[in-house]
């Protein structure tokens, strides 16, 4: 397990400090998981599970509390270009235009030199080369996700982190962009970590699924989805995955009313 | 420009429309300027006709002055105390202006000729956009024309109550010709003045500037420096930076100097306030975010911390410019022997109004000048910012 993009997560704890109750929070709880170069996983759990804390610990934003996240077989003690992060809220920089963006991107993590005559292809593949001279704002929310994705791939990175990315777009444009993410990924064949708590699109995204409960966060279920790309959403596999994965996530009951969940 | 025709509405649409036909204009490339065009309402021909008047306003009033000053007799006691006579200046001046006036008003009527086609070509790509030319500066001159008008019936009014009637006590209000005598006569020490003044504003603003940038960020960004920087802040920044004029005026070896602290004092306080909010206002996202790509602390300052809280940085500069000229005028009326201040007040000693106006305009129009560099800068560098800069 020392290949490049591979992660593995050893026996995490992660508490925070209470601020307003003066005592602490357990957010992850003895948490192990490992994740294969180039594989798809997805993590899919309530609110408050814990997922986001997880994903910010393996890209090096927090640090564990206890145990240990090794990338590529390596400690992870900070940030680090090689693990790229998408938030759920585009953090593009509003002062610069896309491409500046993306040349920000490339010149923090030394990676420009080879990678500049690649930066209007990329725009180009992600259909914004009209907006290559935009500010954020100029935007539609889709274009502004879709850039900060080309931003983070931008620098090659051996994992992309995923935190619920789609999760403020409106269901035509996620379901764009979930196609767009899935020919990203299998043109690049870098690792990718994709925190969720729509069920359809770890499902219709991911080779496996981690299911996780909350207070204090853990695994729950981890779930194969042994279908191929591109994936039908209506057929019956499909459906099948949906309902176990309700199952694990005690949504069950509910499930012929929130389709739409 | 573009931009012009913003606010304007006096636009005849479906004339207009014949010769935006006739540039082939589709809808798909139209200029915001054609684009207002379209979405104007027609007016109505009581509507032109008051239009009309109002472009040629400006220019009557103009020539109204001329007449006045020319024609009017002078009031009774009217004794220059240099025994100086009205000169011919005045009429220059406000001739200028009015030459400027009456070929935009050639220029706009220009457009009354839009369905009159060069040679019977609908397509003369030339005629129409010398029409279409015409019809900008028309609308430019009918937005402008009321500020105009009132600015020349100022002056009308001035000189009126000043060299034809007396109203106004003399010799304290000089007419508006004895004061561009005044500006003329002293022309080589007014523009020294002014740049001596230019230079001490620019040596102390951009130090005080600098130095509040520095502190606004230090304390933004590390909370032992907040822990030093908030308490002198609190403490002295309420206090006008002139307070200490006279403390300088004993201590400063160099008055220059002395006024150089003075004026970056004022600037320090505001910038170094605003700079710190900017940086505590900026979005966590926004660092985490240049930490993946791996940033470094440096570029985590320069590239984020400071694009980031420039809006904000901006809104000190301003506070600090207006405090800067405020704080420029009384340092030179008080002590610094050079510049605009001190020479309204050495003018006033020898009691010629008359120069003192003169530099009161000159300040007035180098501050302008000032402001709207700034503005300029402030617009470009701020120009990422959704819904623009005011």
């Amino acid at each position: 397990m020392s290949e490049r993009g591979s992660i593995e997560v050893r026996n995490l704890n992660k508490t925070f400090a209470r601020l307003d109750s003066g005592g602490t929070l357990c957010a992850i709880e003895d948490l192990s998981l490992t994740v294969e170069p180039g594989e798809f996983v997805s993590i899919v759990g309530t609110s408050g599970c814990g997922k986001s804390t997880l994903l910010r610990v393996i890209a090096g934003l927090e640090m564990p509390t206890r145990g240990e996240v090794l990338c590529g077989g390596v400690p992870v003690t900070g940030t680090n270009p090689d693990r790229g992060l998408v938030f759920q809220e585009h953090t593009l920089f509003p002062w610069l235009t896309v491409r500046r963006n993306i040349i920000f991107a490339l010149k923090s993590s030394k990676r420009l030199g080879a990678n500049r005559a690649a930066v209007d292809t990329l725009i180009g593949k992600a259909g914004l080369s009209e907006f290559a001279g935009s500010y954020p704002h100029q935007l539609s929310g889709g274009m502004r996700q879709r850039a900060s994705l080309i931003r983070s791939l931008a620098v090659s990175p051996d994992v992309l982190l995923l935190d619920e990315p789609l999760g403020a777009l409106d269901s035509f444009t996620r379901m764009t962009l979930q196609d767009e993410i899935i020919r990203l990924w299998q043109e690049r064949g870098n690792t990718m970590v994709l925190i969720t708590h729509d069920v359809d699109e770890a499902v219709y995204l991911s080779q496996r699924i981690v299911v996780m409960s909350p207070r204090p966060g853990r695994v729950t279920e981890v779930v194969d989805v042994p279908m191929s790309y591109p994936r039908n959403r209506g057929s019956s596999d499909f459906t099948e995955l949906r309902v176990k994965l309700l199952t694990a996530l005690n949504f069950a009951s509910e499930v012929e009313q929130e389709y739409n969940l | 420009m573009a931009t012009t025709a913003t606010t304007t509405t006096e636009t005849d649409a479906a004339a207009e429309k014949t010769i935006l036909d006739s540039l082939e204009t589709r809808a798909s490339e139209l200029s915001i300027w054609e684009l207002r065009q379209i979405e104007a309402k027609p007016k109505t021909a009581a509507g032109k006709a008051v239009d009309w008047l109002l472009r040629l306003l400006p220019l009557i009033v103009s020539l109204l002055i001329i007449a006045q000053y020319k024609f009017a007799p002078n009031f009774k006691e009217f004794k220059p105390l240099d025994k100086s006579k009205p000169t011919n200046l005045w009429v220059w001046f406000i001739g200028f202006f009015a030459a400027i006036l009456l070929a935009r008003v050639f220029i706009s009527l220009f457009s009354l000729l839009e369905n009159v086609r060069f040679r019977g070509d609908k397509n003369n790509s030339r005629w129409n956009r010398a029409i279409l030319f015409s019809k900008r500066t028309s609308q430019k001159l009918r937005r402008n024309a009321p500020i105009y008008t009132a600015v020349f019936i100022l002056l009308f009014a001035y000189d009126w109550a000043t060299l034809k009637t007396g109203r106004l006590p003399q010799p304290y209000f000089p007419w508006p010709d004895a004061i561009l005598n005044a500006m003329i006569s002293d022309r080589v020490i007014l523009w020294k003045s002014v740049w001596h003044s230019l230079i001490l504003l620019f040596i102390g603003y951009s130090s005080g500037g600098l130095a509040g940038l520095v502190t606004g960020i230090a304390a933004g960004w590390s909370e032992k420096a907040r822990y030093w920087v908030w308490p002198v802040v609190k403490v002295l920044g309420p206090i006008p930076s002139t307070t200490w004029l006279p403390i300088i005026l004993i201590v400063a070896s160099s008055l220059f100097g002395g006024s150089v602290f003075l004026i970056a004092l004022g600037v320090w306080y505001p910038v170094t306030m605003t700079t710190m909010t900017g940086v505590l206002n900026i979005p966590k996202s926004n660092f985490e975010a240049a930490r993946t790509f791996g940033a470094t602390k440096a570029a985590l300052i320069f590239k984020v911390a400071i694009p980031a809280s420039s809006p904000f940085i901006f809104q000190g500069l301003t506070q600090g410019m207006s405090i800067a000229c405020t704080a420029l005028l009384v340092a030179e009326m008080m002590g610094v022997e050079a510049g605009l201040g001190w020479y309204i007040n050495w003018q006033r000693g020898w009691a010629e109004f008359a120069k003192m106006y003169a530099a009161v305009i000159i300040i007035c129009l180098t501050f302008f000048l000032v402001n709207a560099l700034f503005s300029f800068i402030k617009k470009r560098v701020l120009r990422w910012k959704e819904g623009g800069v005011v």
